[in-house]
C-alpha cells in the first residue's frame, strides 16, 4: 500500500481511538480551555475571604498599578506565542531599553525625541527577531536569547550601566503618580493596550493570519500568505508592547536601569500560559492573557500580604507554569481530532 | 518436501472502514525470490509491515518454518525477518559501520565493542559485494550507496527472510542490475527474498514466483513460468471493463495557453515541459514516487526548482512565476495531496478556511467584516454542496470528502485561471467523489486550465482529456483518446515496453 494512502488510512483509523481518549480525559481538555476562569474566580473569592487587606480599593488599584508594565509586555508577546514560536525572551532588553531611553534621552533632549528613539529601537528589535525567525526559520528561543544579550550589552555600553533619574517635576514623574478617578494611569494604559490588541488579533486580517499561521503553518502558506511577514508582524507587536511596558515601568519610579526588566520574559510567558493560550500556537487570545496577568498578580499579591517569603513566591509561580503547560499539552493531545 | 520459510496465513487488516489487506496468504520457500506486485494502494506495504511486526493485523498469522510468531517488531527480527524500508531509515550523521550495526551493537558491559562492530560490518559489506568506507558518514554517500548500506544493515542480522520494498525506485539502470545480481546471489545461498516492485521487467528477471494484490485482495500467487508481463499488468489492474468512451472528455485544444512550463528540473524531476490551455483537463499519471507531486510543486513555486521557466497567462496578462506567492497572484489554485496538513487548518472553522485566500477581496480594508465573510463562505460552501453547510463548524469535524470540498471552495472564490489538484479524491467516499469530479469538470467548462494528478486510474481516465505518464521524473509518454486505457497508463508507468495501446 502506498505510503501516502497509508498515512491517510492511519489518520482515519486513529479517529475512534481519540474519541475514547477524549471521553476519559475530556476533563483535562476542559481545564486547559476554561480552567483560568474558574481558578481566577476561586482565587479572588478565597483571597477576599481569607486575606486581610486584599479587598480594599487601595490594594486593588495598587495591584493593577504594579501589574501594568509586565501585563502590557505579556499582551504583546501573546502574538508571538500564538504563531507557535514559543516566546520573545528579548522583551527583557526591549523594555529596559525603552525605559532607559525614555529617561536619558528626555533628560538630554526632550520627551518627543525620547519617544522617537525608543520607537526606532523597538522597530529594530522586532525586525531582527522577526526576520531571523520568520524568514530564516531560526529557533525563536535562541534568537531572542541572543538579541537580549546584544540589547543589554549595547544598553550597558551606552548608559554606562548606571541608573538614570528623571527630574522630580517632569512629565514622566507626573504620569507615574497620576490617577484617572481611582485608577492609576498605568492601569488605564493596560486596559487601552488590551482593547487595541484584542481588536488587532480578533478583527483584522493581520490578526487572523497570525492565528491561522499558529493553527497550521503549512496550509496558511499554501493558501497564499507571506508567512515571513506574519511572523515579523507578531514580533513587531511584541516590540511595541515591550516598549510601552518599559515606559510605564520607568515612569513608576522615575528611574531606569539596564536590568530593570529582569524576569519579564518568564513572567510574561507565565501570564500568557496561565491564561490558556497554547504554547503550540493557534489557540489563545489577548483577553486571556489579561486574565492570566490578573491571576498571577493576585497570587503574588496574596503571598506578599500573607508575608510569605519571596522564595516561596518563586516556587509557587514556577509550579503554576509546570501545571499550566502540562495541562496545555494534555488538553491538546486529547482535544486533537 | 521442504516447508516454506515464511508463511502468512489469512491476513486481514483494516484502516477505518477500508480493508487494506483482505484475507491474503503468501508463502515463500528458502532460496526463492518472490515478487509482490500491485497498484498503488493495493496493500503491499501494509502486508510487509505486518510480516515485519510493525503493524498488527486484525486477524491471521505469520509462521516461520512452520511455527507461528508473535506480532511485534522484536519477535519478527528475532525470527529472522528483515525489512528494508521504502523510505531510507539511516542516520545521516553516523558512519556506515554504525548504521549497519544500529540496534545490534556488539557490547561488553555497556561499552560498544568498536572493533567487533567494524568487523561484522565489513564482513557484511563483503558478503553483498559493496565497497564503501566503513568510517564514511552516510550524509556523504550517494542515494544508491545509501540504499546498499540499508540492505547491508538488513543482511547483517543474518535473516532468513529479507523483504525489500521498492529498492530500485531511486537507482539507475546500472545500479539496479547490480542490486538484482546481488539478490540472486543471496538467494542462491538459501535466503528467502520478498521483492516488492512496480517494475515488471525486474520481476521477470529475478523472481521465481509472483503474488499479485489488488484492492487489498489476493489475485493470484503462482510460479513466474505461468505468467507473462502482460498478464501480470492485466491482473494488477483487474478491471477489464472498457471505459465508455462517450463519457470521456472530448479533447479541447482550442483554448489559449494558460500554463507553460519548460525544462522543469527539481529534486525528483528531470526536465519536463508541460502546457495546459483554458478549458482543458490534463492528467498526470504514474506511480507514487515518480515525481508528479514534485513536478507540480516546482511549477507553482511551492518548492524550489533548479531549472526551468514557468509562465501563467490569465486575463490576457502573461506572468513569469518566480515563487509560490507570485503563482497565487497570477491565478493559481492548489489543492494539495495532504489535505489534512496542507489543504486546511483543521482547527479553524469552514468560514475561516475559506476566508484566508480570499481575504484581500472580502476584507479590503484589513478589518474583517463579519457578516460579509459569513455570506461569502456560505455561498461557496453551498456551491460545492458541503454537507452540512455549517460554516462555523471546525473543518476537522467534517469527513474527508467534505474537507476536500472546503479546500476547493476556498479557491473557487478567487476564480482561478489554473487549478492544480493532487490526488483530489483519495480517502473520499463514492458520493463525494462524484461531486468533486463534477466540480473539477465544471471548473474547466467555465474556462479554467486544470491539471490533475491521480493514482486512481478510472478517475484519471474519466477526468482528463490528455494524460501524461510520469516515470523517474520524466514524461514517459502521452496518451489521449482511445489510446488512454488503464493498461496503457499502467504499462508506461511501470516501464513495461511490451504493451502498446
Amino acid at each position: 500500500m502506498a505510503k501516502e494512502t497509508l498515512t491517510e488510512a492511519i489518520a482515519v483509523a486513529k479517529a475512534p481511538e481519540d474519541t475514547v481518549a477524549k471521553k476519559s480525559s475530556s476533563f483535562v481538555a476542559w481545564i486547559a480551555d476554561k480552567g483560568i476562569f474558574v481558578f481566577t474566580a476561586i482565587l479572588i473569592l478565597a483571597s477576599m475571604t481569607f486575606v486581610d487587606g486584599f479587598a480594599s480599593l487601595q490594594n486593588v488599584t495598587d495591584l493593577f498599578h504594579r501589574a501594568a508594565p509586565i501585563g502590557i509586555v505579556a499582551l504583546g508577546m501573546t502574538f508571538v506565542v500564538i504563531t507557535g514560536n514559543y516566546l520573545d525572551l528579548s522583551v527583557v532588553a526591549q523594555a529596559a531599553a525603552a525605559g532607559v531611553i525614555l529617561i536619558a534621552v528626555s533628560n538630554a533632549y526632550n520627551l518627543i525625541t525620547a519617544f522617537i528613539v525608543a520607537f526606532i529601537v523597538a522597530i529594530i528589535f522586532g525586525l531582527v527577531n522577526g526576520i531571523a525567525v520568520g524568514y530564516f526559520k531560526a529557533n525563536a528561543v535562541i534568537v531572542t536569547l541572543s538579541t537580549t544579550y546584544i540589547g543589554l550589552g549595547l544598553l550597558r555600553l551606552l548608559s554606562g550601566g548606571s541608573q538614570v533619574f528623571g527630574p522630580f517635576d517632569g512629565p514622566i514623574a507626573t504620569f507615574g503618580t497620576s490617577k484617572l478617578g481611582p485608577f492609576p494611569y498605568s492601569a488605564v494604559v493596560l486596559v487601552v493596550v488590551t482593547l487595541i490588541l484584542t481588536f488587532v488579533l480578533s478583527k483584522t486580517n493581520f490578526g487572523f493570519m497570525v492565528r491561522s499561521f499558529g493553527v497550521n503553518e503549512r496550509s496558511t502558506r499554501l493558501a497564499g500568505t507571506n508567512t515571513g511577514v506574519i511572523v515579523i508582524g507578531a514580533f513587531l507587536v511584541t516590540s511595541m508592547a515591550a516598549m510601552i511596558g518599559g515606559f510605564v515601568l520607568a515612569a513608576f519610579s522615575n528611574t531606569a536601569v539596564s536590568n530593570m526588566a529582569t524576569g519579564y520574559d518568564f513572567q510574561a510567558l507565565a501570564a500568557i500560559i496561565v491564561g490558556g493560550t497554547s504554547v503550540f500556537g493557534g489557540k489563545g487570545s489577548v483577553p486571556r492573557t489579561l486574565l492570566g496577568v490578573v491571576f498571577v498578580s493576585i497570587l503574588s499579591n496574596v503571598l506578599v500580604l500573607s508575608q510569605i517569603s519571596y522564595g516561596w513566591q518563586q516556587i509557587a509561580i514556577g509550579s503554576l507554569i509546570v501545571f499550566a503547560v502540562t495541562v496545555d499539552a494534555l488538553g491538546r493531545r486529547v482535544g486533537k481530532k | 518436501m521442504t516447508i516454506p520459510v515464511i508463511e502468512a496465513k489469512n491476513i486481514v487488516k483494516s484502516f477505518g472502514g477500508v480493508r487494506a489487506v483482505d484475507n491474503v496468504s503468501v508463502s515463500v520457500m528458502p532460496g526463492e525470490i518472490h515478487a509482490v506486485v500491485g497498484e498503488n494502494g493495493a496493500g503491499k506495504s501494509t502486508l510487509m509491515r505486518i510480516l515485519a511486526g510493525v503493524e498488527t493485523p486484525d486477524s491471521g498469522s505469520v509462521e516461520i518454518n512452520g511455527t507461528a510468531i508473535e506480532n511485534s517488531a522484536k519477535a519478527s527480527i528475532d525470527a529472522g525477518i528483515s525489512l528494508v524500508h521504502q523510505e531510507l531509515s539511516l542516520i545521516p550523521e553516523m558512519t556506515v559501520a554504525e548504521n549497519i550495526m544500529l540496534g545490534s551493537f556488539p557490547t561488553a558491559g555497556g561499552w560498544t565493542k568498536t572493533r567487533e562492530m567494524k568487523n561484522i560490518a565489513a564482513d557484511t559489506l563483503k558478503e553483498i559485494g559493496v565497497d564503501v568506507d566503513l568510517d564514511e558518514r552516510i550524509s556523504r554517500l550517494s542515494v544508491a550507496l545509501r540504499q546498499f548500506v540499508e540492505i547491508a544493515r538488513a543482511v547483517a542480522r543474518k535473516p532468513k527472510v529479507l523483504i525489500l520494498d521498492e529498492p530500485t525506485a531511486t537507482l539507475t539502470p546500472a545500479e539496479t542490475d547490480y542490486l538484482l545480481d546481488m539478490l540472486e546471489r543471496l538467494a542462491s545461498q538459501g535466503l528467502a527474498i520478498i521483492y516488492i516492485s512496480h517494475r515488471i521487467p525486474e520481476v521477470f528477471k529475478i523472481c521465481k514466483a509472483v503474488t499479485i494484490l489488488r484492492d487489498g485482495k489476493l489475485v493470484t500467487s503462482e510460479s513466474i513460468d505461468k505468467l507473462t508481463p502482460e498478464k501480470v499488468i492485466d491482473q494488477m489492474v483487474g478491471r477489464e471493463l472498457k471505459l465508455d468512451l462517450s463519457q470521456r472528455r472530448q479533447i479541447n485544444d482550442s483554448g489559449d495557453v494558460v500554463l507553460s512550463a519548460k525544462g522543469i528540473k527539481a529534486p525528483g524531476v528531470n526536465g519536463i515541459d508541460l502546457e495546459v490551455k483554458t478549458g482543458q483537463i490534463i492528467g498526470l499519471g504514474g506511480l507514487v514516487g515518480a515525481g508528479r507531486t514534485e513536478l507540480i510543486r516546482a511549477i507553482i513555486g511551492a518548492d524550489m526548482k533548479s531549472a526551468g521557466k514557468v509562465t501563467i497567462t490569465s486575463n490576457g496578462k502573461k506572468q513569469v512565476i518566480t515563487g509560490y506567492l507570485s503563482a497565487i497572484r497570477a491565478g493559481v489554485a492548489y489543492v494539495p495531496e495532504e489535505r489534512r496538513t496542507d489543504g486546511l487548518a483543521l482547527g479553524m472553522t469552514v468560514a475561516e478556511n475559506i476566508f484566508l485566500p480570499n481575504r484581500k477581496e472580502v476584507s479590503p480594508t484589513g478589518v474583517m467584516p463579519k457578516s460579509k465573510i459569513a455570506a461569502f463562505a456560505k455561498g461557496l460552501s453551498e456551491k460545492v454542496s458541503l454537507r452540512p453547510p455549517q460554516i462555523t463548524r471546525e473543518a476537522g469535524q467534517y469527513s474527508g470528502g467534505n474537507q476536500q470540498k472546503i479546500v476547493i471552495a476556498k479557491w473557487l472564490g478567487r476564480k482561478p485561471a489554473f487549478v492544480v489538484l493532487d490526488e483530489p479524491t483519495r480517502g473520499v467516499d463514492v458520493g463525494a467523489k462524484a461531486e468533486i469530479h463534477k466540480l473539477v469538470k465544471q471548473l474547466a467548462d467555465e474556462g479554467a486550465a486544470v491539471l490533475v494528478i491521480s493514482s486512481d486510474l478510472p478517475e484519471l481516465l474519466e477526468l482528463s482529456e490528455i494524460i501524461h505518464v510520469v516515470r523517474d521524473g520524466q514524461i514517459a509518454g502521452t496518451l489521449k483518446g482511445v489510446d488512454a486505457t488503464e493498461k496503457s497508463v499502467m504499462s508506461l508507468a511501470a516501464g513495461e515496453k511490451l504493451v502498446g495501446a
